[in-house]
């Protein structure tokens, strides 16, 4: 459609409105009550414009654009309109409405450009005080000029329905929950409200304070691993405020409560500062020759002593690409081993495995917009809304707006309580429910028979296991109701189309690989993957840069882009370009670097950017492991658990400080670019791993990250078309990338699967139990997770305000067994395993069924992984994270 | 949910954060929304009540009635003021906008049972009998179209449903009423026979609904009360055939709570309805099957906007949405949905049984059929009484009304309610057409004539009027929430626009810029009223004449 706006011609798309033709003809119309992201709503009437053929203006925001259409913003009646408009608003407001700085108040540059200054309508203003309740969302209702914004964000994009517009008449303004204080309500602090209040209304500590900003960076999230695009805004050597890039390609203007609030870790007075070296037994500071030093000669000295294979690193996934490519590098040329390894290896492992083994490549195969267009979610082992936020809020969206979604969890998540069905399996039952959900899909010819005929294979020997999995059957094992069952694979299967979605409730179990691949089973059969359709099959993986750091080769048996190292070919063509030997024998895994350092055969170890002793199951072990070791070097950015046991500890650049690429759940390689400079002596990874190359006597090359990337990116057919240069131009590109003119595949598989045969892989496998069970003693199941306020082991969380949200670990108790054992909500109790115990305080909630216990990881105090079993996946040593058998009881008085 | 809420406030007399979080977990809905909708609604809210809760009406005609002096009367005698409740917490006193006794005010009801006339202090403090005055019904008409039944305790407005559902003769009510050229009777005059086109054509995955709109919230008007409590089957039938027409086939009738009886009655109505076999599941094989409830207001003027009106209706806080889309395309649970006035309905059921041109023969051009006409209480002779459109409103004051009570003067005519506007003596030779009366600076509205006579102080007639407007605003655009404000800071003499430009220029944007008829409509009465009161040369309105913008 054509549309003219002030005699421009612009082309906009049906459905448009005239505020997005004048928007596209780059006219300005003051709109206090629209957004981009929100439906049209038309309340503030500041966008009155003249529109040939109507007598009297009309408001921009709501009228549709018809094609032809000739829009006037300067036609003097529309002006007149919208100036008395924004007047009246004017003089419904204090005067420190208009003395905000215009950057910061898109009322002060509405004002501005209708030459409102003043009013001439005078009454009572709103007499309210400030909420200041909630640590990041500040309010202040007599700057409130009831445009719903906020309500409408919190509904149409977040979904959390914590606010509304309450009263009538000229009472109307905001409220959240049920008329309380801020910190009462339903409020997730996602910031969306904030981020588009036009007065100042709603606001955040770092904007309240009027000093101006310096510099705006525009980088990627460093929690989860969505990989939302962050405005850095910084003044004075400190972060003022991030808010969602509107543009961001991910998140497309939105973010969560970590990413948009919990920044203020990176200014905490406790963070790493100088090198620590130890001495004496106690960890001292030090200079960067120091311990640079002392870390080189030691790792020579081991290597000398006990051969290279005595050394070993945990790379980072949370750190870039560039460095993660580094690490692997050191390990394989400086050090020469393959002991590397990352902690995609207690998470993904099995996704990775199990997507190769499925269809090829060891992603997701869909981009995330692609759930936008999904008929029906089938979500397991997954809480999006808390560990993926953003993720979350999408498919929530989708769901309100008519999609089917099937939740498989043994707990009841936010999700869970928006789903058409949800499956309850027992912990550690997931292959049999998914082999009862194809079985259905089977019986009840839900099946592509089209795409299985051409495109996948193993689909005999699939038919004939799943005869062993009616839903009688599978409900014995699972406990879920056979009916329900039947009603999931039914309503899956009528798509048409179907999005399948996984987290680490299907990958962290015993048969984690297997459970991967009896899910991607329902994708094959439904063809719903690599068909113009289907919305494909995608793991949430778990930490930012998780993806990335298994694409870079931190993995003991594979190099850049998963090429093997048993691969003859493969290894020579990396000897050739690093000119060393490279040794064609897998190096270890994490959990087997742990047995090795306690068998005395591991003496070096760098712990690069993880706290294993916290986040590692069994931390006993991991404890033990670490002590047993001569040499522990530790890069962080806090002296965590693990780097107050290190012997060297290397103080690091944390992501907002950093330069290179995140590579997302959905393969989108981003940029990362520093907002601020690191604190006192610290430094990027990418500069310690080459000092320490350097002190080893290696010289790694790569001066730069965008060097490194295009080192990688050269002996990687996979990525060969991207380059820093190009994302900087292009923005985000998918992997697989072959060439600078390849655009990279977001939709993986249209043509063939990767795998050898090019066909998709059916897998016929049985269920088998899980590695702990529950028994007299220990009665009742642990289920370990994420919850929304807090990442990971808790480093950067914990430092900032979202400690004020959730203060402590608790642990969500049945009210049955609560009852059984006599504790009552918010009492503390002693939490025992066959390998420890923790004190912390139970919840008592139904969100979790009988027999089972629900605790999150991220505080020290409550450490849950000391009770976790060193129990893992056969296929990949992905841990039993998700079923430990415990105990639970009152702690003494 | 709000049925939830009114059972809390009935039974508690007050609603408190506890209850929104119990509610709210008990439905599953956000506790923001509960809290917002019980914020919205003037019977629900959060002020407390007493065990005897009195509703006095604040409406036109009762203010004209008592020369606005009831209601201050009332709170002195009664000892609570206008808003509150006594110092025992026994009893509140809540004004409301109009109970439909326009014709024998002032009125109030206690509890629920109706009390009016001028003694109407002393029936609630002195214990003089309840005054419960009929409506009084007439018309000029020899066959009458929707008072058939009122009139005509007979008549069996089922029968063209019979006829038509038997032969499923689905035609036959499209063309008839395209035919009658019907056009809706809640204030815009919007076709009725293209709203159910548009609602039958719209795609639709799930059910379509029909509306009847009973939120009859005009002060002044009374016909949508009087129907419903007197010839409810008229209404249901005539909801039966436009639900046939227009593809619908759940149905609803939102009756404003200040209507006990007509919720009362219209409830008995659909009972006796499926009994016999004319709801719900039919006998015949028609195929069609179409069933109907009733949903209660809970106190909001601007709830009568058909946005806001289902808003109310899904739990949601009455606010008016912009259009595009309408709600023939997205309604009522996002469903194709039309919403026709009771009086529209009323008059299908005559149409289909006598035909389209039989209707269309009566009225003027423009302004086919009949329009049910509603006297205040100032008249010699109030009522309803049904007129041929185009018949003069000179006529209606002089010879139907016969003139004014007391030997009084008439000196202004408020005429389509609070959204039409006044006419002084010297502009009564009108006809009753829609477009004339805009014309002259009026509206149709929704057929009230409210005299007002020399009793009346023009400044108190000011403050009662933008006193309304500032209250049933429902504040979702700024021009109306605003503008509303400004006109009762002026009118109460407190501050407001401070010039007369500024007034004028406050005006036109709320006229320009509102998002509904309310807002639209708002400075236009306040200038005819300065035109009445002077007998000025009257200026045709602008604004609110957009054909969807229909008001009950």
């Amino acid at each position: 459609m054509r549309v003219s706006v002030d005699g421009t011609g612009v082309e906009v798309a049906p459905g448009s409105r005239l505020l997005d033709a004048a928007r596209a003809a780059g006219v300005e119309v003051p709109s206090l009550c629209a957004d981009p992201r929100l439906a049209p709503y038309g309340s503030c009437r500041t966008c009155m414009v003249g529109l040939e053929g109507a007598d009297d203006p009309v408001p921009a925001c709501t009228s549709p654009a018809a094609d032809g259409a000739v829009v006037r913003t300067d036609d003097p009646t529309a002006q007149a309109t919208a100036r008395v408009a924004l007047e009246l608003i004017v003089g419904s407001l204090p005067a420190s409405a208009l003395e905000l700085p215009e950057e910061r108040s898109e009322f002060v540059r509405a004002c501005r450009k209708l030459g409102v200054s003043s009013s001439r309508f005078g009454g009572p203003l709103r007499d309210e005080g400030r909420d200041d309740s909630h640590p990041y969302v500040k309010y202040d209702p007599s700057l409130c000029i009831a445009c719903a914004r906020c309500v409408r964000m919190c509904d149409e994009v977040q979904g959390t329905f914590a606010l509304a517009m309450v009263g009538r008449g000229v009472e109307t303004v905001m409220a959240p929950g049920s008329g309380g204080s801020w910190d009462e309500s339903d409020c997730v602090a996602c910031g969306a409200c904030v981020d588009s209040c036009p007065t100042g209304s709603l606001s955040e500590p770092g904007l309240l304070d009027l000093r101006p900003v310096e510099r705006t960076t525009t980088t990627t999230c460093g929690y989860c691993g969505v990989g939302c695009s962050l405005d850095v805004h910084t003044r004075d050597g400190e972060v003022a405020a991030i808010t969602p890039t509107r543009e961001g390609a991910v998140n497309r203007g939105h973010a969560c409560v970590k990413g948009r609030f919990a920044h203020g870790f990176i200014r905490s007075p406790d963070r790493l500062t100088r090198p620590l070296i130890r001495r004496d037994g106690e960890l001292v500071e030090s200079t960067w020759e120091e311990a640079i030093a002392l870390a080189g000669s030691e790792l020579e000295r081991i290597r000398s002593e006990h051969g290279p294979d005595a050394i070993a690193a945990i790379s980072s996934a949370r750190a870039t690409n560039e460095e993660n490519y580094l690490m692997q590098k050191l390990m394989r040329v400086a050090i020469g081993t393959n002991n590397v390894d990352n902690c995609a290896r207690i998470c993904h492992a099995p996704s990775a495995a199990g997507l190769s083994l499925a269809f090829g490549l060891a992603g997701g195969t869909n981009p995330f917009e692609d759930f936008d267009r999904a008929d029906v979610f089938l979500l397991c082992g997954a809480n999006p809304t808390e560990a993926h936020p953003v993720v979350g809020a999408r498919i929530k969206q989708r769901v309100i707006r008519g999609a089917g979604l099937v939740v498989v969890d043994p707990r009841r998540t936010e999700l869970a309580a928006y789903a058409d069905i949800h499956l309850r399996p027992r912990p550690g039952t997931n292959v049999a429910v998914f082999n009862g959900l194809a079985g259905v899909l089977m019986t009840e010819g839900l099946v592509d028979g089209e795409f299985l005929g051409e495109r996948a294979e193993g689909l005999e020997a699939l038919r004939e296991l799943l005869d062993d999995y009616a839903p009688e059957r599978v409900e014995e094992i699972s406990d879920v109701p056979a009916d329900d069952l039947r009603r999931a694979a039914t309503l899956y299967g009528q798509g048409p189309a179907r999005a399948l979605i996984w987290g680490l409730g299907v990958t962290e179990h015993a048969h984690g690989t297997d459970g991967v691949r009896t899910l991607c089973n329902l994708a094959i059969l439904t063809g719903s993957v690599g068909s113009p359709d289907g919305c494909g099959a995608n793991p949430l993986r778990g930490q930012n840069n998780v993806q990335g750091a298994a694409d870079m080769g931190a993995l003991p048996d594979m190099l850049p882009g998963y090429q093997r190292v048993a691969d003859e070919a493969v290894a020579e063509r990396f000897e050739t370009a690093w000119g060393v030997p490279i040794g064609r024998e897998r190096g270890l895994r994490i959990p087997e670097m742990f047995d090795a350092a306690v068998g005395g055969r591991l003496k070096g170890l760098i712990v690069f950017g993880e706290d294993i002793a916290q986040t590692d199951p069994d931390s006993g072990h991991v404890r033990a492991a670490l002590d047993a070791c001569e040499l522990v070097i530790s890069q962080e950015i806090f002296l965590s658990e693990t780097a107050a046991l290190a012997d060297v500890v290397l103080p690091a650049a944390a992501f907002l400080e950093k330069e290179g690429t995140f590579t997302n759940f959905d393969r989108r390689v981003q940029r990362v670019r520093p907002a601020l400079d690191p604190p006192g002596e610290a430094r990027p990874d990418f500069e310690i791993i080459g000092a320490l190359a350097t002190a080893l006597g290696a010289d790694l090359g790569c001066r730069t990250p965008a060097d490194a990337y295009g080192e990688m990116a050269s002996v990687t057919p996979t990525f060969a078309g991207i380059s820093h240069k190009r994302l900087d131009r292009d923005g985000p590109i998918a992997w697989p990338c072959r060439s600078a003119d390849d655009p990279g595949e977001r939709r993986l598989y249209r043509e063939r699967f990767e795998t050898p045969s090019g066909k998709a892989q059916l897998a016929a496998i049985p269920y088998a139990s899980p590695g702990e069970e529950p028994d007299s003693e220990f009665p009742l199941l642990l289920v370990t997770g994420r919850r929304l306020e807090h990442y990971n082991a808790g480093t950067m969380t914990r430092r900032t305000g979202n400690l004020e949200l959730v203060a402590e670990e608790l642990l969500e108790l049945n009210p049955d067994d609560a009852a059984n054992i006599g504790v009552a909500d918010r009492e503390r109790v002693i939490v025992a395993s066959r390998r420890g115990e923790v004190e912390l305080t139970a919840e008592v909630t139904d969100r979790v069924s009988p027999g089972q216990a629900f605790m999150g990881f991220h505080f020290p105090e409550a450490l849950a992984n000391r009770l976790t079993s060193q129990h893992g996946d056969e296929a990949t040593s992905c841990p039993e994270y998700k079923v430990t058998a415990v105990r639970v009881g009152k702690a003494a008085a | 949910m709000l049925d939830r809420l009114r059972a809390l406030k009935r039974e508690h007399g007050r609603i408190e954060a506890a209850d929104i979080d119990r509610l709210a977990a008990e439905l599953g809905l956000p506790r923001a929304h509960v809290n917002a909708a019980a914020s919205f609604y003037a019977d629900l809210g959060f002020q407390p009540r007493g065990s005897r809760h009195v509703q006095v009406c604040a409406g036109t005609a009762c203010f004209a009635a008592s020369a606005g002096s009831h209601i201050n009367d009332l709170s002195r005698r009664i000892g609570v003021e206008a808003g509150g409740i006594s110092e025992d917490g026994r009893t509140s006193l809540q004004p409301v906008y109009c109970l439909g006794y326009c014709y024998g005010g002032p009125a109030a009801l206690d509890g629920e049972q109706p009390r009016a006339g001028h003694d109407l202090v002393e029936q609630l403090c002195e214990g003089a009998a309840p005054g419960d005055p009929e409506i009084p019904v007439h018309t000029t008409l020899e066959d009458p179209v929707v008072l058939a039944g009122v009139l005509d305790p007979d008549a069996d407005p089922w029968e063209p449903v019979r006829d038509v559902l038997a032969a499923r003769d689905l035609a036959r009510v499209q063309r008839e009423v395209v035919a009658s050229g019907l056009r809706g009777r809640g204030g815009a005059g919007f076709p009725a026979a293209v709203k159910w086109k548009a609602a039958s054509e719209a795609p639709s995955r799930g059910p379509r609904y029909l509306i009847c709109n009973g939120d009859e919230g005009d002060p002044g008007s009374f016909v949508d009360r009087l129907l419903m409590e007197r010839d409810p089957q008229r209404l249901l039938a005539g909801m039966t055939l436009a639900a046939y027409a227009s593809g619908a086939t759940r149905g609803f009738v939102y009756v404003r709570s200040e209507y006990p009886r007509a919720r009362d009655a219209v409830r008995a109505a659909i009972v006796a309805a499926r009994a016999d076999g004319h709801l719900g599941s039919r006998p015949d094989d028609s195929g069609f099957d179409f069933d109907v409830d009733v949903f209660e207001g809970a106190g909001s003027y601007v709830a009568g906007e058909e946005t806001s009106l289902m808003h109310s209706m899904e739990g949601l806080r009455g606010e008016v949405a912009a259009r595009p889309p309408y709600p023939t395309e997205r309604g009522f649970l996002h469903a194709p949905t039309v919403v026709n006035n009771v009086e529209t309905l009323c008059a299908v059921p005559w149409i289909v049984d006598r035909g389209g041109e039989a209707y269309a023969a009566r009225g003027a051009d423009g302004s086919r059929g009949t329009k049910v006409v509603c006297l205040n209480e100032r008249f010699r002779n109030p009522g309803a009484y049904e007129v041929e459109l185009g018949t003069s409103v000179r006529w209606i004051v002089d010879e139907l009304g016969g003139g004014i009570e007391d030997g009084r003067d008439l000196r202004v005519l408020q005429v389509g309610g609070p959204l039409g506007g006044f006419l002084g003596s010297d502009q009564l030779d009108v006809p009753l057409t829609f477009e004339a009366l805009r014309d002259a600076g009026a509206d149709l509205g929704h057929g009230s004539l409210i005299a007002l006579d020399d009793r009346i102080d023009r400044e108190a007639l000011e403050r009662h009027f933008w006193r309304f407007a500032a209250s049933e605003s429902c504040g979702t655009c700024g021009p109306c929430r605003l503008g509303t404000r400004q006109g009762l800071e002026l009118a109460e003499g407190r501050g407001g626009p401070d010039s007369e430009e500024a007034r004028s220029e406050m005006y036109s944007a709320m006229e320009r810029g509102s998002l509904c008829a309310f807002g639209r409509s708002i400075p236009n009465v306040a200038r005819s009223l300065d035109r009445a009161w002077s007998g000025g040369a009257p200026a045709p309105r602008r604004g609110a004449s957009t054909p969807h913008a229909e008001h009950a």
